[in-house]
């Protein structure tokens, strides 16, 4: 291994732990105006099997986070194989060749930490927070199941049942559960984004256990994963840890990255869904985006925070408060490695209330396209992303995550440090062009979640 | 923004990034067991060569710089220059929902939620414009059954002076303007409908009805009565009798210093001097005489949430801290004896959790989760047998001594975060703790024994007369629940279907 790269300047640069880091903190572009930036320093390497490593040192308490981030997510899903990605992110909890069914998760609790496992469509990371005395433990559990993951046929159809009442949980037994799927299967005409990362029911009833040893041998490969760690270390002797349990473990050739392009759209899509168990409509308006991490991704999220959802903000004025035809309103582009969707959501008064909703929202868009928005809209999107982003650093947990995904999507671990100033140089002119380019009327999809019409009242069994 | 937008927030019930564990929508705990006579770690595989430090960091929890000002009003602030940031929160402990009354639910809701909608100076669109533009957001909440109203701002350091006048504002000059509480009663009403399609919503309604009955806190939400009677002079009383200094505590963290910032309290403050309240609280719930069960019939349901529990103790209780270790191995977390053998043995569910709730009163303890349908009978016998399985066998010193160094190691982790600094600071002045409180307490949690833990168990969990929700597919559910007790059922609206089976208590045939 070797230091790839050092990048940015000082960690928090006022903090007292830290005082050999000020003199760095050179601010290099578009600060925010007021107070001092702040820049998680942190350094890289590369071991010899081709893991990445990210440490940020941190010694304001004495703890540690730990995260592998893993380049899979659900949509390197084939058709038929949804939910797979999901499923075998559970398998990871059931023990490896030093490590029993169950181990895991119960040495994490007993010495205090904490620890979980997330699937979104563009990645799968595992991540554990420790008291610093511990540093060893957790990288012993990560390097054990990325080496030598238990895989038996007991395991993996108790976790699809888990898995499935995941699913029952959170999609089919609440309210605008099945709003989501609907947006993407109809926004969406390449399959990678197209459908849901917890899958179906039927697909996820298909699962093969055989198929998950193929699906861990091929993504589950030191090369195809970046581990990054923040907290209170010596960086010296955790990166010896780090190659002592990770750098034996065989690398794999590499697997191409998923075709996730989007034909244009040629026309606008609708879709009206009834649900159970909602009380009031919802109206989701989608329109193709770019990806994250794009200039225009930026600006359309900058957009979002000018339509909605805080109390200044356009939508919520004119719908909520102004007309009293909406209880609340969100927008702004998901952010995915690919093709992304800029969404607008509202939760209705009634059903009566759908049609001016749709009417009004675009007639906002249209101002945005043909007037320059206002200074103070402008500042103040701003001033709450560095307020947001400031929070989004307080604990190694995040600052972690934050790292490992950064570096997986967009191969850049330091736009944690430099998102404030693409946020910050979004201009008017910028929020005018996005509008007009992407938030037309052949580039959107419309989703209605209707509560569905209740049958009388019955009394159970009969009486 | 830098508001990182996933299409889990955006929409609002999708959830994208799927976890293993899932959000705890119960206070958490963890254990092992199958079947109730086996070993209880059995279901964990334990290789034990993992590279563990047999030490526990010792931490010492910081304290937090305390005062009070010339009103009357307790100051706590803990500071942390670390992050350019401040977060205030208020809470003013005679304005809770529980201290309204009976006839006006809703109230200190609605009076905390107006007073950003107007002030003597300001009219709604200039608060949120002011507000926002600072790069700072404002909170209100006054919870349920709870006796306290919280209001909180955050926003930067290098605004403060700013944001923080106008929070005080709105805090200390509130107008209730009468066309803007028209507008809030509308969304009120909406949301009373829209929370009626949550299972959550409904269970809790009903396990909240079913353990405290006649007391404030069995109220969850209020009525289109109640939010209809809502005044404007109703509001403004409630914020002038009850927002009272002395009954207050002003919580600060992040990057301010105290010694700055006490002179400016005292000055931005000074005005505001409502007469201590001084409320007592409503005579105590006490646990059920007899085990009932409730059931919410939720058409198209493919789940059933079920909350099993009852009464149980304040947090001045000496059972509490006893009861800590109890819940954290019995279903506190998902290494506890709930989520190992319903969820990771059984595959019923995608996770179960027991909590209670000790505050100024007694409040409930808890046992529950989402299972399909198909294994709710399944699932209330493993509930059954846990329960008896806590009570009737004295825990494994390995299980309890496994479970306190979990409680006790995780101590460290609260030092990342000031706010949790924060937080123990505030329970040690809302309940007048010694200021050594949070010194003694990992030593407190060791020196818990296994005939503690039984003793609490059998003290608390009493699975006779404890009282059984189920919300569901009313058909399919209620010939199982029958077996456990006299069933109510009602609708998602909050109806009763049928009147209460009339058959005494002892006639019931009982289940496990």
């Amino acid at each position: 291994m070797r230091t790839v790269q050092f990048i940015l300047a000082a960690l928090i640069s006022l903090t007292p732990f830290q005082p050999a880091l000020r003199a760095q903190a050179a601010a290099p572009e578009a600060a925010p105006k007021s107070g001092p930036p702040i820049e998680v320093r942190f350094q890289e390497y590369k071991l010899k099997n081709g893991l990445r490593v990210i440490l940020s040192e941190d010694h304001a308490a004495p703890t540690y986070s730990l995260c592998i981030t893993y380049n899979v997510g659900s949509r390197d899903e084939p058709p038929g194989r949804t939910g797979f990605a999901h499923l075998f992110e559970h398998m990871m909890f059931q023990g490896s060749a030093n490590v029993g069914k169950g181990e895991h998760s119960i040495l994490i609790s007993n010495n205090g930490g904490s620890s979980n496992g997330t699937t979104n469509p563009d990645r799968t990371n595992y991540y554990e927070t420790l008291p610093a005395n511990q540093l060893e433990l957790g990288l012993f559990l990560e390097a054990d199941r990325m080496r030598s993951l238990t895989i038996s046929q007991a395991n993996f159809d108790n976790q699809r049942l888990t898995v499935q009442e995941e699913r029952r949980q959170n999609y089919d037994n609440r309210a605008y559960g099945k709003t989501y799927e609907a947006i993407i299967d109809a926004a969406y005409d390449n399959f990678a984004y197209k459908h849901s990362a917890i899958g179906s029911m039927e697909d996820l009833n298909r699962a093969a256990v055989k198929d998950a040893a193929e699906f861990f041998k091929r993504y589950y490969a030191p090369n195809n994963a970046v581990l990054s760690l923040v907290g209170d270390f010596k960086s010296e002797a955790a990166l010896a840890l780090i190659k002592k349990y990770f750098e034996a473990i065989p690398a794999q050739p590499s697997s191409a990255a998923p075709d996730v392009t989007e034909p244009e759209q040629k026309g606008e899509r609708r879709r009206t869904i009834e649900d159970a168990f909602a009380q009031t409509p919802r109206i989701d308006m989608v329109y193709k985006a770019p990806a994250g991490n794009t200039t225009d991704w930026y600006a359309l999220d900058v957009l979002g925070d000018i339509l909605a959802p805080s109390m200044s903000s356009r939508l919520y004025r004119k719908l909520v408060k102004e007309k009293e035809i909406a209880v609340s309103v969100s927008a702004g582009p998901w952010e995915q490695r690919g093709p992304s969707l800029f969404e607008i959501s509202v939760m209705a008064r009634s059903n009566e209330n759908v049609p001016e909703i749709e009417k009004i929202v675009y007639e906002e868009l249209e101002r945005v396209k043909s007037e320059p928005v206002s200074d103070w809209e402008l500042e103040k999107v701003r001033k709450q992303s560095e307020h947001h982003r400031v929070e989004s650093l307080y604990s190694t947990r995040s600052r972690v995550t934050l790292l490992g995904s950064y570096a997986v999507y967009y191969n850049d671990p330091g736009l944690i440090n430099t998102i404030q100033s693409k946020v910050a140089r979004v201009t008017k002119d910028d929020l005018q062009r996005v509008a007009r380019t992407y938030l037309k009327e052949t580039n959107r999809t419309v989703v209605i979640t209707l509560p569905k019409p209740k049958s009388a009242p019955v009394s159970t069994d009969g009486k | 923004m830098t508001r990182r937008r996933t299409p889990c927030q955006a929409l609002r019930t999708a959830v994208v990034a799927l976890v293993f564990l899932g959000a705890a929508t119960f206070p958490p705990l963890r254990v092992s067991g199958q079947e109730s006579t086996a070993t209880p770690l059995s279901q964990i595989e334990r290789k034990n060569k993992a590279p563990v430090s047999r030490d526990v960091l010792s931490v010492k929890i910081p304290k937090a710089f305390e005062t009070r000002l010339k009103n009357g009003l307790a100051v706590l602030i803990v500071e942390d220059h670390r992050f350019p940031a401040v977060h205030v929160e208020l809470h003013l402990r005679a304005a809770g929902a529980l201290f309204e009354p009976s006839k006006s639910p809703g109230l200190a809701s609605a009076t905390a939620q107006m007073l950003r909608e107007g002030t003597q100076t300001r009219t709604s669109e200039q608060i949120a414009e002011e507000i926002e533009k600072l790069g700072a957001t404002l909170s209100a909440s006054a919870g349920f059954g709870s006796p306290e109203t919280v209001l909180g701002a955050s926003g930067l350091s290098s605004n403060f002076d700013s944001w923080f006048a106008a929070a005080t504002d709105v805090l200390l000059h509130p107008s209730f303007p009468a066309e803007e509480l028209a507008k809030l009663k509308q969304r009120l009403k909406v949301q009373l409908r829209e929370q009626r399609s949550a299972a959550g919503f409904l269970s809790e309604e009903r396990f909240r009805g079913a353990v405290f009955g006649g007391h404030p806190a069995a109220v969850v939400a209020p009525t289109l009565e109640s939010v209809e009677a809502l005044t404007r002079e109703a509001l403004a009383r409630w914020h002038r009798e009850r927002y009272a200094p002395a009954d207050s505590i002003l919580a600060v963290v992040g990057d301010v210093r105290a010694a700055e910032l006490i002179p400016k309290l005292e000055k931005s403050l000074s005005a505001w001097q409502t007469a201590e309240v001084k409320e007592a609280l409503p005579p105590n719930a006490a646990p059920a005489s007899a085990r009932k069960v409730y059931i919410v019939d939720r058409p198209n349901s493919v789940q059933t949430v079920v909350v099993l529990g009852d009464i149980a103790i304040d947090r001045r209780s000496a059972d509490y801290i006893p009861l800590v270790v109890m819940n954290h191995l019995f279903g506190g977390s998902s290494s506890a004896r709930l989520f190992l053998n319903l969820r990771e043995e059984k595959g019923y569910t995608y996770g179960v959790y027991s909590s209670f709730n000790a505050g100024e009163y007694p409040g409930p303890w808890r046992v529950g989760g989402s299972m399909r349908t198909e294994v709710t009978d399944g699932a209330l016998i493993e509930f059954f047998r846990e329960i008896r399985r806590i009570r009737d066998e004295k825990v494994p010193e390995a299980e309890l001594e496994q479970s306190k160094r979990s409680l006790v190691a995780s101590f460290a982790l609260a030092l990342e975060q000031p706010s949790r600094t924060l937080a123990f600071a505030l329970t040690r002045k809302i309940y007048g703790f010694p200021d050594d409180y949070w010194d003694t307490y990992p030593g407190k949690i060791m020196a818990v024994s296994a005939d503690d833990v039984q003793r609490v168990a059998r003290k608390y969990f009493n699975p006779e007369t404890m009282q059984i929700v189920a919300v569901g597919d009313g058909r399919k559910i209620q010939p199982i629940l029958e077996k456990y007790a006299a069933v109510e059922v009602y609708d998602s609206a909050g109806k009763p279907l049928r009147p209460p089976e009339k058959s005494p208590e002892k006639s019931i045939e009982r289940a496990p």
